[in-house]
């Protein structure tokens, strides 16, 4: 060996008998993985003599039992490696069974549990479908009936742009349509007033949505003939009995 | 009679009879070692064992390319009782680091002294032969020699690698 290749003739030989260590060890890795061939024949050469030289004294017997228990457990095990990758393909086999049971319980109860979402929602939707319907077959029939009025009221001055258009019949009540009404102050509603006679009733309350619309069934009794409408004010929530606040709308 | 190559790939592709063969020609030869840095014989019976066990089963690993049947035996059974060594060593004293016997231990049977490489040892001059005998024996690296003999890092290298150019020529194939 040269002298030229050092320090990994040094490095190679102690390599071999397992003492290189620290940055010694991970520069003469890094050299043997580039490929020098030198160092890898020196490293099998010196464990190669040191084989040798282990196998050169006289044996020693081997403690009794040793041979029988190896000899019995390889009967037992089969070829060498196979009981390993048997266990390891059966537990590979079970894992995916049990993954695939999983994930098919787990998207069942999924799609379960979306499913029964979509019929709650189909089923409230159809309940509003026909709230809707039966309402609009009773703007319907308001405006087939032949008694039926209209009444139109225009916004006051604090609400200018405000309109409302009043359907009424003595016998089914009536409708009230509103627009542009202002939003509401907290704790306030719209009132609807009817009078019939002299004492002015309130027909019903309601809040308008963000657009400013609004649309109001009037109970029969609130339109009793021969009612007229009075006006729309805004009054505190609950238990009013005579218009007290602002006139939003009223008829000209 | 098969060499140790056949023998393996004998055993590597299930031949029982292989595997016994194997054991029958290689036990004797790497107990002493085995005894050497495993002095209880409980352990080394059982390290035999394993060392006999992980042969059979990494037997298809085995390549004669890279070198020869008594060398791929020989280093696992050392690296097996090397690692018996070190767990036993950690089990017993946790807060110390691994280390080795010292080569003239008084536990060492006195027998496995003249059987495992001692003649070629015994040729080497004492510093070589000692910081040799730390590594092989003991499982020591460069840096845990250096700190058992007191010596500088540099002299402890420049044995190791004396003591292994010469033993490759004391027991190069005639």
């Amino acid at each position: 060996m040269s002298a030229t290749h050092e320090p990994y003739d040094t490095f190679a030989a102690l390599h071999a008998v397992g003492a290189l260590d620290g940055d010694d060890l991970r520069e003469f890795e890094t050299h043997l993985a580039s490929g020098c061939a030198r160092c890898a024949t020196l490293v099998r050469q010196t464990e190669q003599a040191l084989a040798r030289a282990a196998m050169a004294g006289p044996p020693e017997p081997p403690p009794s039992g040793v041979r029988e228990r190896l000899v019995r457990r390889a009967a037992v095990a089969g070829a060498p490696g196979r009981r390993r990758w048997l266990a390891w393909a059966v537990g590979l086999v079970a894992a995916a069974v049990a993954a695939g049971a999983f994930s098919a319980a787990y998207v069942a109860a999924r799609y379960e549990a979306r499913l029964g979402q979509m019929a709650r929602e189909t089923s409230a939707a159809k309940q509003r479908l026909a709230q809707t319907e039966g309402a609009l077959r009773d703007e319907l029939d308001l405006l087939r009936d032949p008694t039926t009025r209209l009444v139109e009221l225009h916004g006051q001055t604090t609400a200018p742009g405000a309109a409302a258009r009043v359907l009424l019949t003595e016998k089914a009540g009536g409708l009230l349509l509103a627009t542009k009404l202002p939003p509401l102050p907290p704790g306030k509603v719209y009132a609807l007033w009817t009078v019939a006679g002299d004492a002015p009733r309130v027909a019903g309350v309601f809040v308008p949505d963000e657009g400013g619309l609004a649309t109001l069934k009037v109970p029969p009794d609130a339109t009793s003939a021969p009612a007229r409408v009075l006006s729309v004010t805004v009054e505190p929530e609950g238990g009013i009995q005579a218009p007290t606040g602002a006139v939003v709308l009223a008829p000209r | 009679m098969s060499n140790g190559a056949d023998l393996i790939q004998q055993m590597a592709d299930g031949d029982a009879e292989a595997f016994a063969r194997f054991y029958d020609r290689y036990a004797p030869l790497i107990y002493p070692l085995i005894l050497r840095i495993l002095p209880d014989s409980t352990d080394a019976a059982e390290c035999l064992q394993d060392v006999f066990w992980e042969a059979r089963e990494r037997a298809r690993t085995y390549d004669p390319a890279r070198g020869t049947a008594d060398a791929w035996v020989v280093t696992r059974a050392r690296s097996r009782a090397i690692e018996r060594m070190r767990t036993a060593r950690r089990r017993r004293d946790p807060g110390r680091r691994a280390m080795a016997p010292a080569a003239t231990s008084p536990e060492r049977p006195a027998a496995i002294d003249r059987s495992v490489l001692t003649r070629a040892f015994e040729r080497l001059p004492d510093p070589q032969r000692e910081a040799l005998e730390l590594a092989y024996y003991g499982g020591l690296t460069q840096t845990e020699i250096t700190a058992r003999l007191k010596q500088p890092l540099g002299t402890v290298k420049t044995r190791l690698r004396l003591a292994l150019d010469r033993l490759r020529e004391m027991v190069r194939p005639a």
